[in-house]
């Protein structure tokens, strides 16, 4: 029988149980490398294959948890060399009376944003262990806690091999992984990306996961695994806590909530799986049935469109200087900024749009996807009019997010809605096609059914597909605005979809704006707009939708309405800028940075702006506050914490600055460039990112390369932006060799620049030593360097 | 095995970390102090574990364990464990919740971050003091030393990985070790103490026997990090 055909039958499927625990036993140490086990004692491993499939087992894991390049690497072996001989020592043992699994378990590092291995490296890893172990019957990737490494191995596996695929991740008491994700979220994501089989193992006992399987049945249409240790560990004797009775016991209450496939984990023996499959033996497995909500998530949050949810417009160029100078610039930090301020001003979900035909949209759009989920754990919707863009952000975001768009149009249909579907995303469905956008709303309609019926033949669920009837501006086209309520209205009662609308362009070129998108986006969501697309930092559209859900009785006793304005004092301006009756003087703006307020000094700055010169307030103001605040922090009259609390008000007021030139069209002023970078194998980076904040504000360009940099990438920024100096950090005696590296590959390169070095374990002496032009104790003394070499 | 419950963080210590030893923070700094506390602690999710092996054999040069394959090596490290019968091998993490945190405050603000990097700092060092408390209850009629990590002295940062293999601290605490030997979540800790049913002699503990006796910055600024 192959695992479809068990899959497919009304018995349960009994895996075994625990390797690590069995080969213990056999005498193996802790902390020894079991892999080195398949080749050097394989009867160990074939023993223990064998005397699990006598207990009952109807599929055996290879004995390959660890058997990645990475791990494999200080024994000196690689997947090739131990995999296969694995999967063989397995096949002999069971002798056709069980199936053999190549298990897979996490890499061993942390994937970025929290490690330093990206995504692109996991994959690279899984993609090898998955064609070494190609004479499995199936592969099981298990004991993950981070649900970006398990698309790396889900999408490797799906890529790499036809196998049917289990995927189980290990959650704690807090129904959360270590890094904080949840069951429906890693429901929602791999169900999407095509696993056979989703659930849970290891990290708890059977009684500690039953509320985790509870929450995961009620998310996925799939079968379930449940493969939990025999209860929580003593840490001294590393000892298990449950009996195999207790063990069955549990486990048949599992059962009740649908688990179709058992097994054990750590601390469990073939005692543990005879017991278990005697029990199991006297049950029928019984399909459930399943109604999985419209939803997309991240891993830490899962976001349920059962009521209006805002979509924050703002990562977009179109119609923004300084958005679009930023995307030039690969000024990263601006829109991660723009990400943040949105998520604090009440969206659920985010637009991400990087278009620009000056730039790389791919890799911008990688790079933007990346930093973004790394900050903020908003779902994200992925907004490109190009599929190759749309599926390099596919592969990179990290749980379910939404597409942004397919239409009606033949061209793209074909082109969209197969990547919708391998990566298990939602889809925003506009009605619009080859002849443009119908006047009228049964025409829209017509084209909402065919991109579901289209959809729907690819297997792509119904509730992933949200159709956009499509805003036309009211000044324009007056009659086509009830058109769209209309249709919002036909595609929400007779085909029951999600719909999503972007609101904003309603009021083009109208005065008073934010009183007609205000009062349409009212209208629509009474019609049944689920998805709002709106600028959140706008009140009154933000406060338009919290509005509604009062009214609708969808926001029961007021509770988040009152929570988001108690206490407000309602203005109707966008959040953070000035009003306009306040008074401003120069002293003022002094006061607030040299006091480190950064709302106080952004709004005085905008107010000051509109009668004063940039440049004068950066010359007269701010920069002279900024070399009072360094000497003071040179004197040892304040401290570290204070001279970058006044560093960051500054910022607040020189972003008020770029944003007013850059509408303008005013040159941004730069007083020079400076590359900056933590060092290859380095991943603690805050000081070199204070560093930044001051060389921003004293008016240097900084071409930030983030950490853990490669030496030749250091070289290369330097060369490409012709730097004249160069800013190197590291925090630990081990990443001062790379630091020394780089500044050799500098010198070797002639690049003609300076280098200044800094990090905690750094000295004058040290700097010199491995040939740095400038040793910075603190933030302020390479702005000093800076100073020297730029004026 | 005992939860450990981050209710306070302490302020002078971190302080200290960030080079602002006796400030008192008023005003907006006092704000912001008070928000990174209280938002560390709800993104926090402290956890440790630990192994205790008996000690096989210690020569001076080196320390062997029973029924663990780990080889303490160094001087340092053997002269801590000297006259101990046991060996802990402990880890500690605020886990990746910290992180984010951190990294979210380095966009949103930068004098947030620093606040909350250094407090996470101090944190993390509040888990392993009460995991030191956890072991002595344990331990009542026991001498135990203090703790000492990979990278101090000439005990090698390249035993980081063994060390969290044999605690399995990837698969309990979500630990793990990137190539140059920093540990991720980036506020985790590992460490070795020793066991001894003798007092202990003094001096397992200072400035003298530290690695960074030569170029610390508490010593230079004339004070101690009071490890």
């Amino acid at each position: 029988m192959n695992f479809k055909a068990f899959l497919d039958s009304n018995e349960f499927i009994i895996l075994d149980g625990a390797m690590g625990t069995m080969l213990q036993a056999k005498g193996m140490k802790p902390g020894e490398t079991p892999e080195l086990i398949n080749i050097e004692k394989p009867q160990w491993t074939m023993d223990i294959h064998r005397s699990y499939m006598e207990a009952g087992s109807d599929i055996v894991y290879a004995n390959t948890f660890g058997a990645n390049r990475l791990k494999l690497a200080h024994c000196g072996k690689t997947p090739a060399e131990l995999i296969p001989p694995a999967i063989e020592n397995a096949r002999k043992a069971v002798d056709g009376k069980a199936l053999v699994a190549l298990d897979i378990g996490p890499i061993g590092q942390l994937l970025e944003p929290t490690g330093s291995l990206t995504f692109e490296e996991a994959y690279e890893l899984f993609k090898e262990e998955i064609i070494a172990g190609k004479d499995a019957d199936l592969i099981v990737i298990e004991t993950m806690t981070d649900l970006y490494e398990t698309k790396a191995a889900l999408l490797a596996a799906k890529e790499n091999s036809d196998l049917p695929v289990i995927c189980t991740m290990s959650f704690e008491q807090n129904q959360r992984t270590f890094v904080g994700c949840c069951p429906e979220s890693m429901a929602l994501t791999l169900e999407g990306l095509g696993a056979d089989a989703i659930g849970v193992n290891c990290s708890l006992g059977p009684k500690e996961l039953y509320p985790i399987v509870k929450k995961l049945s009620l998310w996925t249409s799939l079968p379930i695994v449940c493969k939990p240790n025999a209860g929580l560990p003593d840490p001294e004797t590393g000892g298990y806590n449950v009996t195999p009775e207790e063990f069955a016991e549990s486990a048949a209450e599992l059962a009740e909530l649908g688990v179709k496939i058992f097994g054990g984990c750590c601390g469990t023996d073939p005692e543990f799986i005879r017991v278990l499959s005697e029990k199991l033996s006297a049950l029928k497995y019984h399909e459930r049935e399943t109604d999985i909500p419209a939803a997309v998530c991240s891993p830490e949050n899962t976001v349920v469109i059962d009521q209006p949810r805002i979509i924050g417009e703002r990562i977009n160029p179109t119609g923004k200087k300084r958005f679009k100078e930023a995307l030039i610039n690969n000024d990263i930090n601006y829109i991660l900024g723009q990400a943040l301020e949105q998520a604090k001003a009440g969206a659920d979900i985010l637009d991400v749009n990087v278009g620009l035909p000056d730039i790389d949209e791919g890799s911008m759009m990688i790079s933007a996807v990346k930093s973004i989920q790394g900050i903020t754990n908003l779902p994200l919707q992925i907004d490109s009019t190009i599929p190759d863009v749309l599926e390099k952000a596919l592969r990179v975001y990290n749980g379910k997010p939404i597409v942004n768009s397919v239409n009606g149009e033949e061209k793209s249909l074909q082109n969209v809605l197969p990547l919708v579907k391998k990566y298990g995303a939602a889809v925003v469905g506009l009605t619009l096609d080859e002849n443009g956008i119908p006047k009228k709303a049964e025409d829209r309609f017509k084209i909402a059914e065919k991109i579901l019926a289209r959809a729907l033949e690819l297997g792509i669920p119904r509730q992933d597909v949200y159709i956009d009837c499509l805003t036309l501006t009211a000044s324009a086209e007056q009659a086509a605005v009830m058109e769209t309520v209309k249709a919002v209205n036909m595609v929400k009662t007779r085909l029951g979809l999600k719909t999503v609308l972007g609101v904003s362009n309603i009021s083009f070129g109208l005065p008073n704006r934010e009183l007609v998108a205000s009062n349409f986006l009212a209208m629509c969501l009474t019609n049944g707009l689920d998805l709002p697309i709106i600028n959140p930092n706008i009140a009154s559209m933000t406060g338009a939708v919290r509005a509604y859900k009062l009214l609708a009785g969808i926001d029961e006793n007021c509770i988040d309405y009152i929570k988001a304005y108690n206490g407000v004092k309602v203005t109707t301006s966008v959040t953070g800028a000035a009003s306009a009756e306040e008074k401003h003087s120069e002293n003022e703006l002094a006061y607030a940075v040299e006091n480190g307020l950064k709302g106080e000094g952004a709004a005085i700055t905008a107010k000051m702006l509109e009668s004063t010169d940039p440049m004068e307030i950066i010359d007269k103001i701010l920069v002279p506050s900024l070399d009072k605040i360094g000497q003071e922090f040179e004197k040892g009259k304040i401290f570290l914490p204070q001279l970058i609390l006044s560093a960051d008000a500054a910022q607040s007021c020189f972003e008020v600055i770029k944003q007013k030139l850059s509408e303008s069209d005013s040159k941004p002023i730069i007083k020079g460039k400076v590359v900056l970078a933590t060092v290859k194998g380095d991943i603690h980076d805050i000081g070199k990112n204070i560093v930044k904040v001051l060389l921003d504000n004293y008016g240097y360009q900084v071409i930030d390369l983030g950490k853990d940099v490669d030496p030749q990438s250091v070289v290369d920024a330097a060369i490409e932006n012709d730097v004249r100096l160069v800013g190197l950090s590291a925090l630990m005696t081990t990443t001062l060799g790379a630091m020394e590296d780089t500044i050799r590959l500098l010198h070797e390169n002639n690049v003609n620049c300076k280098i200044v070095v800094g990090g905690a374990v750094l000295t004058p002496e040290y700097a010199k030593k491995i040939g740095a032009d400038y040793y910075a104790k603190d933030a302020n003394e390479t702005v000093a360097a800076a100073k020297e070499i730029y004026g | 095995m005992e939860k450990i419950i981050l209710d306070k963080i302490n302020r002078e210590e971190a302080f200290r970390y960030m080079a602002a030893e006796g400030y008192s923070p008023e005003g907006t700094m006092a704000e912001l102090a008070d928000e990174c506390e209280q938002e560390l602690i709800a993104a926090a999710s402290p956890f440790y574990t630990y192994r205790v092996f008996e000690i096989a054999a210690n020569d001076g040069e080196k320390v062997t364990l029973r029924d663990c394959p780990l080889v303490f090596e160094g001087k340092d490290i053997s002269s801590l464990l000297k006259g101990c019968h046991s060996a802990v091998v402990m880890c500690a993490t605020l886990g990746a919740g910290a992180d984010l945190l951190i990294r979210k405050y380095q966009i949103e603000n930068m004098a947030k971050a620093f606040i909350a990097d250094a407090f996470a700092s101090a944190a993390a060092e509040q888990v392993c003091n009460k995991f030191d408390e956890l072991l002595k209850e344990k331990y009542p009629d026991k001498f135990i030393t203090w703790r000492f990590s990979p990278g101090y002295g000439d005990f090698p940062l390249s035993i980081q990985r063994e060390l969290l293999d044999v605690l399995n601290a990837g698969r309990l605490a979500g630990i793990c070790v990137n190539k140059s030997g920093m540990l991720t979540p980036i506020k985790s800790v590992t460490a070795v103490c020793g066991i001894s049913d003798s007092e202990l002699p003094r001096g397992k503990r200072g400035c003298a026997s530290c690695l960074l006796k030569g170029e610390c910055a508490f010593r230079k600024r004339g004070t101690r990090c009071e490890f």
